[in-house]
């Protein structure tokens, strides 16, 4: 019943929220439109799944700043007082933000994946759209706005959160390529949750981490961000 | 209906609540005053939940916040009237929390008509002066149509008509039987609303009592005469009265009722005028009580 009503009351802040549905629609034309120009500008054997889904490079900094938005705005507005003295059950706000955020960027991440595997069957010869990396970089999108959701709830402040996520993002992967030492190379793809959840993109014969493996990397970080934010919402004070 | 005991809470190293305990009534609209800083915000953000006390307790309808299923049908609150998306428009924000108490937009637009808001209602919120934010608060505040209500500094930012409104409807609203407690700064915002008064001063009670035994206990039984007779404080002075000459011909007296005054001067053939109790103003007795409690203070000029 609580959660019922925790969840209606996030679904109705989300729909009544332009600055919501004005970046679900950025995420469908950021990525399709990455992948887009990506996929026009190559061409040959070597562009294949990873190249027609590059979008997503694009796609989840804004996946990203939407969730960090969702209760970030919450704590810049002061509103997230009002929204504790509604459902002073607080995990259960953070649950029906989790969710709210989860259908949303699904439903964007379905689009903005659809399109750039249409675009690239239209435009890259070697390219055959194939389940898995379609699939895995819907799911990837969800994690990597539930992972900033969590972030923003632990740090309380939307600037600050958007600046974690997007070092997590953009940072973290320059790092990865630039470190020499073969091992901690190694382990970093593994286990860094940029690297290892786009692993599910990859069509490589060998790679570092399976696909699927990788994205339950990607979910562990997830979790972890999630639980961090659960435990700040419920121990401070509001 | 709402119940704080000995509620104590600090925040680093400054004492926010020390001790605070207090009462709040149905039916009546108890004023809850005190400096800046006194912990009128704290205490209400405790009642909430949003503050976690150190120590002590407060209690709605016997239960802690936390515990309420549907918390806005027990206690409707006011705390912060900027405290919203701007870009929503009013009714979308008050239809957000009627979802998060099962509530309807039905009941929306009740409490829309009820503060007046009916006709700014699909405007962005954003746009709002901070008077009718605090409308959109008291509906807000309202939506459950709880038994007991909690509003922090509600007269800020109303202009005298909204002022005026707000007097009005929150009499309405302990005349249908409803608790409503309403802290302020300013203790006149409060006369010829407040039933009750709760004084606060850093983080606890001071004064807890009906504005009537506070406006007696302001004017100490005080009554001014004004008269230019030279022998007048002697002769009262004799039949037993406490005399302060108040510098402007006039005599404050204590310690004799109006019509002994008035036999005394007369058998005495005095000449007076002006026999009048001291009237005391709300602020007059809330100055009085917070005079030590007040943490920033201009010092006195030299």
């Amino acid at each position: 019943m609580s959660m019922r009503r925790a969840l209606h009351a996030e679904w109705t802040k989300a729909l009544t929220s332009p600055g919501t549905s004005g970046l679900l629609v950025m995420v469908i034309a950021g990525t399709a439109g990455l992948s887009g120009i990506v996929a026009a500008a190559c061409s040959g054997a070597t562009c294949g799944a990873d190249v027609a889904l590059t979008g997503v490079q694009l796609g989840q900094a804004i996946v990203a700043i939407l969730a960090v938005l969702v209760i970030g705005n919450e704590y810049s507005t002061g509103m997230i007082g009002v929204t504790l003295a509604a459902v002073p059950r607080r995990f259960l706000v953070l649950i029906g933000k989790a969710l709210v955020v989860a259908a949303g960027v699904t439903v964007a991440a379905t689009v903005a994946v659809a399109g750039s595997v249409a675009i690239g069957e239209t435009l890259l010869p070697a390219y055959h759209a194939t389940l898995r990396p379609a699939v895995g970089t819907v799911l990837y999108l969800v994690l990597i706005a539930l992972l900033s959701l969590g972030l923003a709830t632990a740090v309380r402040n939307p600037a600050a959160a958007i600046g974690t996520v997007l070092a997590l993002l953009y940072s973290v992967p320059i790092i990865v390529t630039v470190v020499t030492d073969p091992v901690w190379h190694d382990r970093l793809v593994k286990y860094a949750p940029v690297s290892a959840g786009l692993a599910v993109q990859s069509t490589e014969a060998d790679p570092l981490i399976g696909p699927w493996k990788g994205l339950g990397v990607l979910a562990l970080w997830t979790l972890a961000a999630l639980l961090a934010g659960a435990i700040t919402l419920q121990r401070r004070d509001a | 209906m709402i119940s704080v005991s000995g509620v104590r809470k600090r925040y680093g190293g400054a004492v926010a609540l020390d001790g605070m305990t207090f009462d709040v009534r149905a039916g009546q609209v108890t004023g809850f005053v005190g400096p800046n800083g006194a912990g009128k915000s704290t205490t209400m953000r405790v009642i909430l939940g949003l503050d976690a006390a150190d120590s002590g307790e407060a209690l709605v309808e016997g239960k802690r916040y936390r515990e309420l299923t549907d918390p806005m049908r027990h206690l409707g609150s006011l705390l912060d009237a900027g405290a919203l998306q701007p870009s929503r428009t009013a009714r979308n924000h008050l239809l957000w929390l009627a979802h998060s108490q099962g509530l309807g937009a039905r009941r929306v637009d009740e409490v829309l008509e009820q503060t007046g808001l009916g006709g700014v209602a699909r405007r962005r919120a954003g746009g709002f002066s901070l008077g009718m934010r605090q409308r959109l608060g008291i509906a807000a505040a309202l939506l459950g149509d709880p038994p007991a209500l909690m509003l922090d500094e509600p007269f800020n930012g109303m202009d005298p008509e909204g002022i005026i409104w707000m007097r009005g409807f929150l009499r309405s609203l302990a005349g249908q039987g409803r608790a409503v407690l309403v802290s302020s700064h300013l203790m006149g915002e409060l006369q010829g609303t407040a039933d009750h008064v709760i004084v606060i001063g850093r983080g606890r009670v001071i004064a807890d009592a009906t504005v009537a035994e506070l406006l007696r206990s302001a004017s100490g039984g005080r009554i001014t005469v004004r008269t230019q007779a030279p022998e007048a404080p002697e002769i009262l002075a004799a039949a037993g009265a406490a005399v302060v000459p108040t510098g402007d011909g006039g005599l404050s007296i204590a310690g004799l009722p109006a019509e002994a005054i008035a036999g005394v001067l007369q058998r005495h053939h005095v000449a007076f005028s002006e026999l009048a109790a001291h009237r005391a103003t709300l602020e007059d007795a809330y100055l009085e009580l917070t005079r030590d409690a007040v943490d920033y203070r201009a010092e006195d000029p030299r």
